[in-house]
């Protein structure tokens, strides 16, 4: 009885004990509190607007590289879907070249709900030539219909017009196939093509035939600007064959879900070889694999600049309050509430940046890079900003000031009281 | 060991020393110093310029380590008290006020004087009801919403007071606590002083350097190269 006693009463001390401990915390956490406060709240608003200035320009710092990188990786990933594969591209089994009768894949898939187009085409090589020039590119034979629910080639055109169902004899070309528009490969390109001009195209069986330039169009990616179309009657015309298909482009509603495609298409008898648009998008895999560690490398040197910087801002602070932390001490205020009270400080600065930060890229870099994007081989690129790069940054950033507001308070609370007030 | 004095004594020093080591020097502010201070007495300590007043009252009030010798405060060895609990002593026992008015430029009057009684845990309404007693008691009641930058000199230094007052601490320190003011603001603070120690029995340790102060305290220890003296020569 006298230990159950006993027992009780030890446990009921150390309850006792323990509610006492988290009962000082939380009077600590409250003061601590009330001290950040009071001393935004009511120190120097211009030091503070210059903290917080400070903390955005760090922030937008550290998400501008990412954003552009972002920026990059989309607006490829849009020219791979939008101009070259589509989101799922069925090909021909290991052993066959053509996908024989592409209708009836065509039908298995078309009701599938998020599909929302098809296009079977074929893909071959050719030389064109053009007066003195000529060079081997990649010719699409494609149903000018279908391909538009695949592709927005037929959007693009610079000059003339896209293809009709029924046009023989007429081409049209990517820009850097034509020349004369400015591309990245005008060295090899046909040195000034216009609609109207007449090509010679070569085919791989060795059938030559002359076309007659219908359009040329610019998708702003270097890749798509290097191919050319005609209708698929003219190439099976040239082939001699009929029904058949060297690929099946298949566009979707939503981007990543190729997965769940691929596995529907399976399931309704498609025995073909069905890829989302990943596998074809090498550059993208490189870009992205380059870009994730500039990213990382910028990210990082980002992070440290930053907090150097909320280190020194709160350094200069907690130097000028110097006397005022070592006052504290004297009148019985626990050095972790004062150290406390300083990483406050320095988080909301830096939440103040980081919201400062995103209102200043989605107010005014955001809208100003729509504006005016930036060109690159791979199109048009403007700023994306990823919601989780957002966050990881924000923290990282909010980290960094707790870090950068503990150190220089936890030195000044290392010396004496006397040389903090006193002292030089 | 210290031996034990008697109920009244507050503080008691034994043979208190502090050596600071400035290069390849030694100075010794305080050397031997053993003294004993009175609950609810007004006491003065007095000296000349480096015969190491300040000093002293910073090892009574737990600012600084004496080099040798003990303290004893209200029957606490404090040389046994680890940091932290040496924090909790000069929150709960002591009240400081200093030369200049070392009060928070960002506060007001009123939390100036409860930011002690925050840190004891007290709730807000505790906290605004004894800040404004303390006010009170130093005449600035009126001026509780006030900002330091606000007040005179005189004002801030009764700000300072009434936060020494507010957790009704066993000691007041004040270090020089007039020589900032004015004569008005001085004979002031130094009557409220008096009339704390009157009214309501606080013990109050005053560093001053103005020999008239010697009139109005109850005692005062002289101090010359850091040594108690009788009195000043």
């Amino acid at each position: 009885m006298g230990t159950k006693k006993s027992q009780m009463k030890r446990i009921t001390s150390i309850k006792t004990d323990r509610i006492g401990k988290m009962a000082s915390t939380t009077t600590e956490l409250k003061v601590s509190a009330f001290l950040a406060y009071k001393f935004i709240a009511k120190g120097n608003r211009g030091t503070s607007a210059l903290t917080i200035l400070i903390m955005a320009l760090a922030f937008v710092n550290l998400m501008f590289t990412t954003s552009v990188f972002d920026g990059m990786g989309d607006a490829t990933e849009k020219q791979v879907i939008d101009t070259l594969y589509s989101n799922i591209v069925i090909e021909p089994k290991d052993d066959e070249v053509y996908i024989k009768n592409p209708d009836s894949v065509v039908k298995k898939i078309i009701h599938v709900p998020g599909v929302i187009g098809t296009s079977a085409q074929y893909v071959t090589g050719a030389t064109i030539a053009y007066e003195e020039r000529s060079g081997a590119w990649s010719i699409r034979a494609v149903d000018p219909d279908d391909e538009r629910t695949v592709s927005l080639v037929p959007d693009m055109m610079i000059a003339g017009e896209y293809l009709s169902k029924y046009d023989r004899g007429e081409i049209i070309i990517g820009k850097e196939i034509a020349g004369g528009h400015g591309g990245s490969l005008e060295h090899i390109s046909l040195g000034g093509v216009v609609v109207g001009d007449t090509v010679e195209v070569t085919f791989t069986n060795g059938v030559r035939r002359e076309y007659r330039v219908k359009g040329i169009f610019d998708t702003n990616f270097i890749q798509s600007n290097q191919l050319a179309y005609v209708t698929e009657k003219e190439l099976e015309s040239v082939l001699g064959i009929h029904d058949m298909a060297s690929q099946i482009l298949v566009k979707t509603d939503t981007k990543g879900e190729e997965g769940r495609f691929l596995n529907q298409f399976v399931e309704l008898g498609v025995h073909e070889d069905i890829k989302p648009w990943t596998v074809y998008a090498g550059i993208v895999a490189t870009l992205t694999q380059s870009f994730s560690v500039l990213n990382t490398l910028t990210g990082a040197i980002g992070f440290f600049v930053a907090g150097v910087t909320i280190f020194i801002v709160i350094y200069v602070s907690t130097v000028s309050k110097r006397r005022q932390m070592g006052i504290l001490r004297a009148i019985g205020i626990k050095e972790s509430i004062i150290i406390r009270s300083y990483i406050f400080q320095a988080v909301f600065y830096a939440m103040c940046g980081c919201i400062a930060g995103l209102v200043i890229m989605f107010a005014i870099l955001v809208p100003y890079f729509i504006k005016h994007p930036m060109v690159f081989p791979m199109g048009n690129v403007t700023l994306l900003i990823e919601q989780k790069a957002a966050i990881v940054r924000s923290v990282g950033l909010i980290i960094s000031a707790a870090i950068a507001g503990f150190l220089p308070s936890w030195r000044a609370v290392r010396e004496t009281i006397l040389d903090a007030i006193w002292g030089d | 060991m210290m031996k034990r004095d008697g109920q009244d004594t507050i503080i008691a020093t034994r043979n208190l020393s502090r050596t600071y080591v400035m290069g390849n020097m030694q100075v010794t502010a305080l050397n031997q110093v053993t003294i004993d201070i009175r609950r609810g007495e007004f006491a003065a300590i007095m000296g000349k310029s480096g015969s190491g007043k300040s000093t002293l009252l910073h090892q009574l009030g737990l600012l600084d380590t004496p080099t040798e010798g003990e303290i004893m405060i209200d029957g606490v060895d404090i040389s046994r008290l680890s940091e932290s609990e040496q924090t909790r002593f000069r929150l709960e026992k002591f009240g400081y006020v200093f030369q200049e008015y070392a009060i928070l430029p960002e506060l007001t009057a009123l939390e100036n004087v409860y930011l002690p009684a925050m840190a004891l845990g007290l709730s807000q309404d505790e906290c605004v009801t004894k800040g404004v007693d303390a006010l009170e008691k130093v005449g600035l009641a009126e001026r509780a919403d006030h900002r330091p930058r606000a007040l005179s000199g005189g004002e801030q230094q009764r700000v300072a007071i009434a936060r020494a007052l507010i957790n009704k601490p066993k000691i007041l320190f004040a270090d020089e606590p007039t020589a900032n003011l004015d004569s008005a603001s001085s004979k002031q603070i130094l009557e409220l002083f008096r009339a704390l120690n009157r009214d309501i029995g606080q013990t109050v340790l005053m560093v001053t350097h103005e020999l008239e102060d010697a009139d109005i305290v109850d005692r005062v220890i002289w101090l010359a190269d850091g040594e108690v003296v009788e009195r000043e020569g």
